[in-house]
């Protein structure tokens, strides 16, 4: 069963407009979860939980916000910026992302405005893809 | 440990706004795991600061009228930044409308001139005797407890 992008951003929208309390039209493909969106760390496992029941795909927590498990390893981390180890690691989990701009300066409150909308679509097409 | 997010009321205009600040401290229990290797203050806790400073703003501008003064809504909650150790988050929070049994703000946290939390509420206010006549003693302890607990945050 293949979705298109256009199928997979209208489930994505759905969800997050559940899981964060935000109108739809807020839920636009560039759209920031944690700076416009709102969400945060209690947060991730509702979207994550109702990502796998709306699409059949198992996600496992750090694959699909590897901000947190990143966060938590001190190789990955130092004085606010991400290390370079700790860069290779987001790319990585993030291959279909254009990391580029981040890479200059990656500091870690900016690692929130990195998690868009898109980036859950592009994740989801990937599973499903990988699934077919 | 208590959960109290907001340190000290720097400024009040009754009616109106209220400025107030939270120190973050690296002691708060709950940094432990949030996370291990990079303590910042949880996103919900820096909501709570706003709600806290809304609510002292609304006691002082009902002078105390209600023992209970709770989150009714909280929307367009948007973080920009982390909160950690060290850090001295200043809230701003400013009422739309204050009436007798509901209220609701616009609020901003910044460290600095940098944001790190915006978002939109409301409360509301009741007493519990006007549930259950039997709770009157408890709104007046509660109330006195909370005055005591406005004076130590306005009182440096």
């Amino acid at each position: 069963m293949g979705m298109t992008r256009e199928q997979i951003l209208v489930e994505v929208q759905s969800v997050l407009v559940e899981a964060l309390g935000v109108d739809e039209e807020e839920v636009t493909p560039d759209a920031a979860l944690m700076s416009d969106l709102g969400a945060e760390s209690i947060d991730f496992l509702d979207i994550i939980f109702r990502m796998e029941k709306a699409f059949g795909i198992k996600i496992p927590r750090e694959e699909l916000f590897p901000a947190e498990s990143l966060l938590s390893n001190s190789e990955y981390v130092s004085n606010g910026k991400l290390t370079h180890q700790g860069l290779m690691e987001l790319k990585k989990r993030m291959p279909h992302s254009d990391l580029s701009a981040f890479a200059e300066d990656p500091s870690v409150n900016k690692i929130g405005d990195l998690f868009t909308v898109d980036v859950l679509v592009g994740f989801v097409d990937a599973k499903l893809n990988a699934k077919a | 440990m208590k959960f109290v997010l907001v340190d000290k009321i720097v400024n009040i205009l009754p009616g109106k706004e209220i400025q107030t600040v939270k120190n973050v401290s690296l002691s708060e229990e709950y940094l432990a795991d949030h996370f291990p290797t990079f303590p910042v203050l949880p996103g919900v806790f820096l909501l709570q600061g706003l709600v806290e400073s809304a609510c002292w703003l609304v006691r002082e501008s009902e002078n105390f009228a209600h023992s209970m003064v709770l989150l009714a809504q909280a929307k367009n909650v948007k973080y920009k930044s982390f909160a950690a150790p060290g850090m001295n988050i200043q809230y701003t929070v400013t009422a739309k409308d204050i009436e007798e049994t509901i209220s609701s703000f616009t609020g901003v946290g910044e460290c600095n001139g940098q944001p790190i939390v915006e978002a939109r509420f409301s409360l509301r206010h009741f007493n519990l005797a006007e549930q259950d006549s039997r709770l009157a003693a408890e709104d007046a302890y509660i109330i006195e407890k909370l005055k005591e607990r406005m004076k130590l945050l306005t009182g440096f």
